[in-house]
């Protein structure tokens, strides 16, 4: 109903011809951003909450990743790691300089690291990058403020000591969650974080190539405008404002008719409709949506039930039944994205006649005589779509009549509880790395194994994945071991595939070189520019 | 009066205290770990590091036990403090300070013209009891009262943009700005349809009074016979409906903020229950639970004004 009302609304707009263009003025050109969230603090320590998604536009960030995943240097220019990946060597970039044009330190870079592990200051993320530092699990308990394994050498130049090797942790701080900030400015005397010091009435200085020129913390609305003294290329917008839109219909309706050219994030069930495929599009994301099944949990502890339920699957069938217009990507094997994905993967097939065979030579025999088959994790409607086509597959094929699926597992009964066998969740990793993929998976310390899969291990993937950890990043036996532990897992039956995320940019198709990265941050914000030709006329 | 104005506000001490305890355990014991909530506030966001999580909650003074944290609170309320935003650090009195006039400059406006219009239309209705006038009036109000404000303010906008070409009236630009008659028009039109039917009700009453029988039987124009006879009886049921109406316009002022984008107590709400800021929250249930009083006081204070018989019973009389 609404999104008819929008489209009406929209295409009476589109005929009336009134209105005026919005989003070009005398000075420049100007980005209007819609975010759903009254954020009351803009730190870009927090590593979490929706307005993180646009830390790139006033930080820079460590290092990143370009659009073709190439790690990019930006205020470190330069990681050198020892022989053994356990010492790595930091230079800050010549260049790198705040807004006010003072330098940026290796005193600022130790700093912000050390602000943004304790506890303190209630950094989401911070485990991620820098939680293999030597001394982090003092500091993130709170009994220490300065992380011990990074050691500033010289105004330029920090080395970081990590408690075991990790040949790839350039990468893991090639993110703009930890960009570093002027520390004199961001830490109290008690080592803590001040109080509001990211706002511009205390004169913030920033890195990116944006600095906020207001930010009225109660109206919701954020200013940005170049940073002059930025040490990258020069911005082509000459604005960006930020404006809480915290009502998704007004938000639709403001971008279809051209009042917003961008949103953080909007998820609306009629979004394609009303928006055009274009907005939500994006590059796949290393991150797949499956349902994995615990495998303590009968009937699950059977191979043979586990391979018939897969098979009654056909993959692209449950990616359309979830998202009819896209834009996302049917999932086969665990590894998406990252170098290091299987050529030679073999996907589950799709076989009802082997389903039938495989649920017959189950303890179980019959899909009738199985236990209520449970779900969790069906939390949208586009999950919902998906757990029915596969509940209806399993119905015809093998059955299989109790199926319940439900968004958590407090909705279910206590006794019920317990028996849940299959979790609809994502995987996924935010270094283009096979490893770290799998080893946050399917091996068993992974969360994943641990919880959704009941405990899921088979040695023979923990010891291929532990000694693919130890190769370096250039060392081809990386990726040969990753691919042979991934195929080992498959033979375990373990997962029903369904789909690969993407990044969607939620950006009108007017929003030019508007491509964000897997920590949600426009790449390169200096290159983003409207174009005029490309907006909608009222 | 006065003694009777002080009794009352002291009698709100306990009961102002009974639901801050009653809000702060469900919040304490019911909503979750909120150091967890705070952390998944946004699509994506994680919350699996159980040690990191403890090691925040210490910090923020949180594993402290449950009499501790609110004895804490509520000596800091004695002082006009209400803490500081869990999520921002931001003072919530400085959120407050800005919010309060917003919320209530839009309440205030609503009501006054809802009341306005409200009687009027209720008079016009019930002087034309079962004329065309008063079958549009009744059924105008049956259909205001049935349009709940997250259906009629999004509809309006998309009205506005489809019929009139106009922008949205988006944001906050003070009282007087032309923005602001949308969100007051969706705002009034919902209780407006209880004034009506009030109103009309209360009029019919009256016409059938001796009272004012005889002033129409002395030949007093009807415009008399209304404004000085039939008026004042017919506010006292209306009058009486006072603490419905904040409330009723208390609780749309969250959608209403939210679609307009109005920086007010409603929108701050929806975003400290979203992030489960839980001192922002008290605050706001706070503030709520004192608007909704004196608005009920300000009735009891009015009621004798109108209605001379009231003071006479407050004071032990018999009828």
């Amino acid at each position: 109903m609404s999104a008819a009302l929008i489209s009406l609304a929209c295409t009476m707009v589109v005929f009336a011809g009134g209105g005026k263009e919005t989003s070009s003025v005398e000075s420049g050109q100007v980005l209007r951003i819609a975010h759903p969230t009254l954020t009351q603090s803009w730190s870009p320590l927090q590593g979490g909450g929706h307005q993180v998604r646009w830390q790139s536009l006033m930080w820079a960030a460590p290092m990143y990743f370009d659009k073709e995943g190439n790690l990019q240097p930006y205020v470190i220019s330069k990681a050198e790691p020892s022989s053994d990946f356990v010492t790595w060597r930091l230079s800050v970039n010549p260049k790198a300089v705040f807004s006010d044009g003072s330098p940026i330190t290796a005193e600022d870079v130790k700093g912000t690291w050390d602000l943004c592990v304790i506890p303190s200051t209630k950094h989401q993320r911070a485990d991620l990058f820098l939680g293999g530092v030597k001394g982090f699990k003092e500091v993130a308990s709170g009994t220490q403020k300065s992380l011990s394994g990074i050691v500033v050498k010289d105004s330029r130049t920090l080395e970081v000591i990590l408690s075991e090797p990790d040949p790839i942790f350039d990468q893991k701080i090639a993110t703009a969650l930890i960009p570093p900030v002027k520390i004199s400015q961001a830490r109290d005397a008690n080592g803590e974080e001040k109080r509001e010091w990211w706002h511009p009435k205390n004169k913030v200085v920033v890195s990116g190539p944006f600095m906020p020129e207001s930010m009225d913390l109660d109206q919701g609305i954020v200013v940005l405008v170049p940073n002059p003294n930025f040490f990258g290329p020069k911005p082509k917008l000459s604005r960006i404002i930020i404006t809480t839109v915290s009502d998704a219909s007004t938000a639709t309706l403001m971008l279809k008719t051209g009042k917003m050219d961008a949103h953080t994030e909007l998820i609306t069930p009629t979004l394609i409709d009303d928006l055009g495929a274009d907005f939500v599009s994006g590059p796949p994301l290393a991150k797949g949506h499956h349902f994995w099944f615990d495998y303590s949990k009968p009937p699950m502890d059977d191979i043979n039930v586990r391979k018939a339920l897969i098979m009654c699957i056909n993959s692209e069938d449950l990616a359309k039944a979830a998202y009819p217009k896209g834009p996302y990507i049917p999932a086969t094997q665990i590894l998406n994205k990252v170098p290091g994905v299987d050529p030679n993967f073999q996907k589950y097939p799709y076989d009802p006649e082997g389903a039938k065979k495989a649920l017959a030579a189950s303890k179980y025999k019959e899909g009738r005589l199985l236990p209520k088959i449970m779900f969790v994790g069906i939390s949208t409607p586009t999950h919902e779509a998906a757990a029915q086509y596969m509940a209806e597959q399993w119905r015809k094929i093998l059955g299989i009549e109790g199926v319940e699926m439900k968004a958590d597992l407090d909705s279910y009964s206590g006794p019920d509880q317990k028996s849940v066998q299959i979790f609809r969740d994502d995987v996924g990793t935010r270094v283009p790395d096979a490893v770290s993929y799998l080893l946050g998976s399917i091996h068993s310390s992974s969360g994943n194994a641990r919880g959704k899969m009941g405990g899921y291990k088979n040695p023979k993937v923990d010891a291929l994945l532990d000694e693919a950890k130890t190769k370096g990043v250039k060392d081809p036996a990386r990726i040969k071991l990753a691919q042979e532990a991934q195929r080992i897992f498959r033979d375990d039956y373990m997962y029903i595939p369904y789909y690969y995320d993407v990044m969607s940019k939620w950006a009108m198709p007017w929003v030019m070189n508007f491509d964000k990265n897997d920590d949600w941050q426009v790449i390169e914000p200096w290159n983003v520019y409207i174009d005029e030709s490309k907006k909608v006329k009222k | 009066m006065g003694k009777y104005i002080v009794g009352r506000l002291l009698r709100w001490i306990p009961s102002i205290f009974i639901l801050l305890l009653l809000i702060y355990a469900l919040v304490f014991f019911g909503a979750g770990d909120p150091i967890k909530l705070i952390f998944l506030r946004a699509p994506g966001d994680v919350a699996y590091d159980e040690a990191r999580i403890e090691a925040i909650r210490e910090s923020a003074g949180l594993n402290r036990p449950f009499p501790v944290q609110f004895g804490d609170y509520i000596s800091h309320i004695i002082r006009g403090d209400f803490g500081n935003s869990l999520v921002s650090g931001r003072s919530v009195n400085e959120m407050l300070s800005a919010a309060v006039p917003v919320t209530l400059q839009i309440g205030l406006t609503a009501v006054f013209f809802l009341a306005l219009i409200g009687i009027l239309l209720g008079v016009i209705a019930a002087l034309n009891q079962n004329k065309l006038i008063d079958n549009l009036i009744v059924g105008f109000a049956l259909f205001i009262w049935g349009i709940p404000v997250f259906v009629s303010g999004p509809l309006i906008i998309v009205f506005m943009v489809m019929v009139i070409g106009a922008d949205i009236p988006y944001g906050w630009s003070g009282l007087f700005s032309p923005k602001v008659i949308v969100p007051l028009l969706v705002l009034g039109l919902n209780p407006m349809a209880l004034i009506i039917r009030q109103a009309r009700a209360a009029v019919l009453e009256v016409m059938s009074e001796d009272y004012v029988r005889t002033a129409r039987a002395k030949g007093l124009p009807s415009q008399i016979v209304v404004f000085r006879h039939m008026l004042r009886p017919v506010l006292i049921p209306v009058f009486s409906q006072l603490g419905l109406i904040v409330i009723n316009t208390l609780n749309n002022s969250i959608l209403i903020e939210k679609v307009f984008g109005l920086p007010g107590l409603g929108r701050l709400t929806e975003s400290a229950i979203k992030d489960s800021d839980y001192p922002v929250i008290l605050a706001i249930v706070l503030i709520f639970s004192i608007v909704v009083m004196l608005s009920n006081l300000l009735v009891d204070i009015m009621y004798p004004l109108l209605d001379p018989r009231a003071e006479y019973k407050r004071k032990g009389g018999e009828e």
